[in-house]
């Protein structure tokens, strides 16, 4: 069965990609539609199957284990895949939200929609493989596969100031991921493992030991590397910009799924192989990340009317509390990450995604020209209340878990800290309920009753409504019954805790 | 089924009903609202079952919700007399205004809507009440935020709903904070947040206590219960439909703050009571205050509700002050002795007060605020006092329940209110001479304005077209206003009250002796003289008396309830949105454009990327990028 289960874990990987490449050799459009379908629809199907026959007693290891030698072996490459309980969360996140911005995608009547689908299913390949890689090479190699196709999908089918946006969002992830290869060879040469494999480099490293300088240094560099690319402040003005210009499906899947990289590789690679590193730089992290995103851009967030620009910032400040929860080294904190980032993956998701749905009916994303859509779109209201509320942290919805955990574990670091972070709830329900409010209550503004003469809005119809409907399932399981994420996640980290433990004994 | 069971189906059935109204009720208005009622009468059953049955304390009644390492969130219920008290008020008072709302909601078009609401707060409010620890407790105090939002927000084409809704989560949000913090701290210090555990701490002195735990937890209080300096949401939230403003508003959320207090009892020390007592005796006499003004029926009622909780406040932060010599002085008996620190002995005899306060305040002023809703529909929706008149004789049944409500809150002898105003009144007189001048003075206020509020709405003659053409309701709704009539009446008695209550009726502190006649003689003397000044100062007129009489004063108080309004107003306009406007342009001007902008100037003036930029090439520009990165990089590390 386990090995059955790891050709599964394969497939899931090769399904969209193979899709893509037969799409690419010139499928027809009438059949390059239905197979994208498939290619969304069945790695959702495995992450399921996967994240269901997981033991509860999952333990740190890795499951659904399988190597394939690609000729790169003599370089200590090898196409290692695997789930741990770190990984598995965040590759049911990659297959849900993939699912539902493919869903989207079909019926969004983009132009040129097949070269549409084909990068969507790249990026969706790209996005499964990074979390489902033991092999660090690969790791950082399917980031990269998912994160070119973003660029050109901003590019080519974005909104306003698309060209800059690309341009900008190019130049800060390339710099981000330039320096996350850095920081990731020089855990290779130094660990002397002579392999990319994470197991080996653990192994290798936990037998010699990294030096102090050594630690601090490369955590730095992947610390801000990886920063970059989970939008660190200051480092962060790449995201909203182009958050409001990408299309839909990109956004749901950059913002949604492929930000997350960063934080999972400080979790995943850098926190257990450079736990003094970590130590180093924690307070400093903690600093920039609650005055930074929660603060700063908790009141540039309250300023914006542009909807998309809005959610951008809003997902900025969301990742404050990761690295928040990050900068706290406990299990306590990391854990509470890794509940966030799948809930924030599938909260922003959902809310990019209804954006579009709003701008449709509206022809607008700015803010003070809408009003009062919720007598014509009752259902439309109501799901982006529901995602509002999830995305600002309401009990019920997985967010809520994820930030509590991250706030009960920074007390430890600061409660001066805390505090703050605590204050950001606020600041978040502000903008949050500002935005719900300007859209859909009192009465429609002049401008938009022209547009809704010219074109009476509609409800949400069922294309719409079917990805809306698998995010915020997921959103309200995960907020119900949050051990069905936590309990891996637990396991996994169990000797890190020891691992803390000590840091925290020498601080 | 065991009582457990029992529990844990009075929890979910309200869920289960949000659920399958949201589900597949959405245009099925008259079967989603009989499946709300039907539910919230199963409630009423089941926690009176409950109640009778008298096992508390379940046994292995909790469930781990969510670990990581040893940090652990369960799910459980505490069902003492405490919550079997409050889960009755909950249950049967919230059937009684569900069964109301049948008739006051009939025409409404988003009917399913407004039942799914009120299940979505019936499972929140019980989750509260049933909750056996602070994050369980803090879980579904978000939610009732939320669902007050929701309702708040029923007639949300109104400009004002939506603004009103808006606020009210916000401002509790900011209460929630400091009660988020304070679970938080109180966990870091004791290593456990379950009430049970606390309390076993407690007795075995092993409580670490702390004045900043119980000022912190209190602020969630001060937000739900609209305690001053937050009571800004309450007024502005009788932009709900009434039957909202009964349940939520008036007989069981807003009194969650103080239920919450009473559970964490065994957290207290006497610095944070003084600071609770304080803060309940302001708000009490502030909101009094406000209320005389008023021309609005609703906001007559929201006011006396602020007043009342503060009330109830006040007596939480009294009871327990008090010292152990006292307590030859009470009647008080059981469990009294729950807490020791630092020399003190905290006692539960506010808990007693404010809990039997809290009882009665929840049949009295559901039923005013049922009988507002009466006169309201029957009135054609005015709502303006002056503009009614003469409803006497046209709504007999209003009248004559609503008369009930404000004599029981006037503290009328023999009447409800009377019993549990008067232990609040004692336990000040015996305490703090200033709160119990203060929450005397708010007495005869109370009388005044509740007084006022009935004269001109019931006698002389109708006003207006619409008060002209007033109707009694149906049954649907006069039948929720007699029962709630007789519970305003018998809800004070101990046969009544001693039943619900179980051993917190036990900690309602009583008057012995020469006390007692002083105690009543202040209450009667209070009650006369507001009722009586209103009732002779008072003219059945379009305008009010006060007002032509005397502008300067009326001025004066109108001023007292704007000044906060104004000053929150100023604070989001001018304050916090200018800062989010200065830090948006901060981030405009030098984060987003200049760093970007100036590093490929840097890049042109060099002249090698020059060319490579400006034909789309990003390769180059983007290794330029890097390599400046690295230099900073190791001028920030000290390579160099």
């Amino acid at each position: 069965m386990i090995g059955s289960n790891a050709q599964l874990l394969q497939l899931a990987i090769v399904i969209p990609l193979g899709a893509a490449l037969v799409i690419a050799l010139g499928l027809p459009k009438r059949f390059g539609t239905k197979l994208a379908g498939a290619a969304f629809t069945l790695p959702a199907l495995i992450a399921l199957w996967l994240w269901a026959q997981y033991p509860a007693e999952g333990g740190t290891g890795y499951h659904y284990l399988s190597s394939v030698d690609l000729g790169l072996g003599s370089f200590g490459i090898n196409l290692k895949l695997g789930l741990n309980g770190i990984a598995l969360p965040m590759f049911l996140l990659a297959a849900i939200v993939g699912l539902a911005a493919g869903l989207f995608a079909l019926r969004s009547q983009a132009e040129r929609l097949k070269t549409y689908l084909l990068l969507l299913l790249i990026m969706h390949g790209g996005l499964l493989g990074v979390f489902a890689s033991v092999d660090i090479f690969f790791f950082y190699f399917f980031h990269e596969l998912a994160l070119i196709p973003t660029f050109i999908m901003v590019g080519i089918w974005g909104g306003r100031d698309r060209n800059y946006a690309a341009m900008k969002m190019t130049i800060y992830l390339t710099v981000g991921a330039m320096l996350s290869l850095i920081g990731l060879i020089a855990i290779y040469v130094k660990s002397g493992a002579n392999s990319f494999d994470l197991i080996e480099l653990k192994r290798a490293i936990a037998a010699q030991g990294l030096g102090a300088a050594t630690q601090n240094n490369i955590f730095g560099v992947l610390m801000f590397g990886f920063g970059i690319l989970v939008s660190l402040w200051p480092l962060h003005t790449w995201a909203p910009l182009g958050y409001g210009a990408a299309p839909s499906s990109t956004a749901m899947l950059h913002a949604g799924v492929l930000k997350k990289f960063g934080l999972y590789g400080l979790i995943q690679i850098a926190l257990p192989l450079l736990p003094e590193g970590a130590a180093h730089w924690a307070w400093k992290l903690a600093l920039l990340a609650a005055f930074g995103n929660v603060l700063v851009i908790g009141f540039v967030t309250m300023a914006q009317r542009d909807l998309k620009q809005m959610l951008g910032y809003s997902s900025v400040m969301h990742m404050g509390y990761c690295f928040l929860g990050i900068a706290a080294l406990s299990t306590l904190g990391t854990g509470g990450v890794v509940l966030l980032m799948v809930a924030h993956g599938l909260s922003v998701a959902l809310l990019f995604m209804l954006a579009t749905s709003i701008h449709h009916r509206t022809h607008t994303f700015d803010l003070s020209e809408m009003g009062g859509l919720a007598q014509k779109t009752p259902v439309l209201a109501a799901f982006f209340v529901a995602a509002t509320m999830a995305s600002i942290g309401l009990p019920g919805f997985a967010n809520f878990w994820g930030e509590l955990t991250v706030f009960v574990a920074l007390w430890n670091v600061s409660p001066w800290i805390t505090a703050v972070a605590v204050a950001g709830v606020v600041v978040s329900a502000i903008y949050g309920l500002r935005a719900a409010a300007r859209v859909f209550f009192g009465q429609p503004t002049e401008a938009l009753q022209r547009v809704t003469a010219a074109h009476p809005p509609a409800d949400l119809d069922w294309v719409e409504r079917l990805p809306a409907l698998i995010l915020l399932a997921a959103l309200l399981f995960f907020g119900f019954y949050p051990k069905a994420l936590s309990q891996p996640v637990d396991q996994a980290l169990t000797p890190a805790s020891t691992l803390f433990r000590s840091i925290n004994h020498h601080r | 089924m065991t009582m457990l069971q029992h529990a844990i189906l009075v929890l979910l059935l309200p869920l289960a009903s949000a659920a399958v109204i949201a589900l597949f009720l959405r245009q099925r208005g008259a079967l989603a609202s009989y499946l709300s009622v039907a539910t919230a009468g199963a409630i009423a059953a089941i926690s009176i079952i409950l109640l009778v049955h008298g096992e508390r304390d379940f046994p292995n009644a909790s469930w781990e919700w969510l670990r990581f390492g040893d940090f652990t969130i369960s799910l459980g219920i505490k069902y003492d007399d405490l919550a079997a008290l409050m889960l009755f008020i909950v249950g049967f008072v919230g059937f009684l205004i569900h069964f109301f709302s049948l008739g006051y909601m009939h025409d409404d078009p988003a009917r399913a809507r407004f039942f799914g609401g009120l299940s979505i707060f019936m499972f929140s409010m019980i989750g509260i009440v049933l909750a056996d620890n602070l994050f369980m407790i803090f879980i579904f105090w978000e939610l009732v935020g939320f669902s007050s939002w929701l309702l708040i927000n029923h007639y949300h084409h109104k400009q004002s709903a939506a603004d009103a809704s808006k606020k009210a989560f916000i401002v509790n949000r900011v209460g929630d904070f400091g009660f988020l913090l304070g679970i938080i701290m109180c966990y870091w210090l004791n290593g456990a947040v379950s009430f049970g555990e606390l309390a076993k701490l407690g007795e075995t002195n092993h409580l670490a206590f702390s004045t900043l735990v119980p000022l912190l937890l209190f602020c969630g209080a001060v937000g739900k219960s609209a305690q001053m300096p937050l009571q800004v949401w309450l007024p502005d939230a009788m932009e709900g439909p009434t039957p909202v403003s009964a349940l939520i508003h008036a007989a069981t959320m807003v009194a969650a703050g103080i239920f919450m207090l009473c559970r964490i009892n065994v957290l207290m020390v006497a610095d944070a009571l003084s600071v609770i007592m304080w803060t309940g005796t302001i708000t009490a006499l502030y909101a009094a205050l406000c209320a005389i003004t008023q021309r609005d029926i609703k906001k007559v009622l929201a006011y006396s509700t602020l007043s009342q909780l503060g009330y109830m406040v006040a007596a939480f932060g009294l009871g327990s002050t008090l010292q152990g010599g006292h307590d030859a002085l009470l009647t008080d008996a059981h469990g009294a002795v729950i807490g020791n620190a630092s020399g003190f002995i905290v006692l539960a005899t506010g808990v007693g007060a404010a809990m039997f306060h809290l009882t009665t305040h929840a049949f009295f002023k559901a039923l005013m605020f049922l009988g507002s809703g009466s006169v309201i529909h029957g009135c054609h929706h005015e709502q303006d006092i002056f503009k009614m008149g003469g409803l006497a004789k046209k709504m007999p049944i209003t009248f004559f329940t609503f008369t009930i409500g404000v004599l029981a809150i006037i503290g009328m002898p023999f009447l409800a209110g009377f019993f549990s105003k008067d232990a609040i009144l004692y336990l000040a007189m015996e305490n703090n001479k200033a709160v119990f001048a203060i929450l005397a003075f708010t007495a005869v206020l109370t009388s005044f304005y509740m007084v006022r509020l009935w004269k001109i709405t019931f006698f002389g003659e109708a006003r207006s077209k619409e008060a002209s053409h007033a109707h009694e309701s149906g049954l649907v709704m006069t039948l929720p206003l007699i029962v709630l009539a007789v519970l305003s009446i018998a809800g004070g008695y101990s046969g009544v009250f001693g039943k619900l209550a179980g051993s917190i009726h036990e900690m309602v502190p009583e008057a012995h002796g020469s006390a007692h006649t002083t105690i009543l003689l202040v209450s009667l003397a209070v009650m006369t003289i507001g009722a009586g000044s209103a009732w002779f100062f008072y003219k059945p007129s379009i305008n009010d008396t006060l007002e032509e009489k005397s502008a300067g004063l009326f001025r004066l108080l109108g001023q007292l309830k704007e000044s906060f309004d104004n000053l929150y107003d100023y604070y989001v306009a001018k304050v916090q949105q200018r800062f989010a406007m200065l830090l948006n342009f901060l981030e405009r001007v030098f984060l987003a454009d200049t760093i970007i902008q100036g590093a490929a100037r840097v890049v042109g003036y060099i002249g090698l990327g020059a060319r490579a930029l400006y034909t789309g090439s990003l390769h180059v520009y983007v290794y330029w990028f890097l390599l400046g990165a690295v230099v900073l990089w190791a001028f920030a590390t000290g390579v160099f």
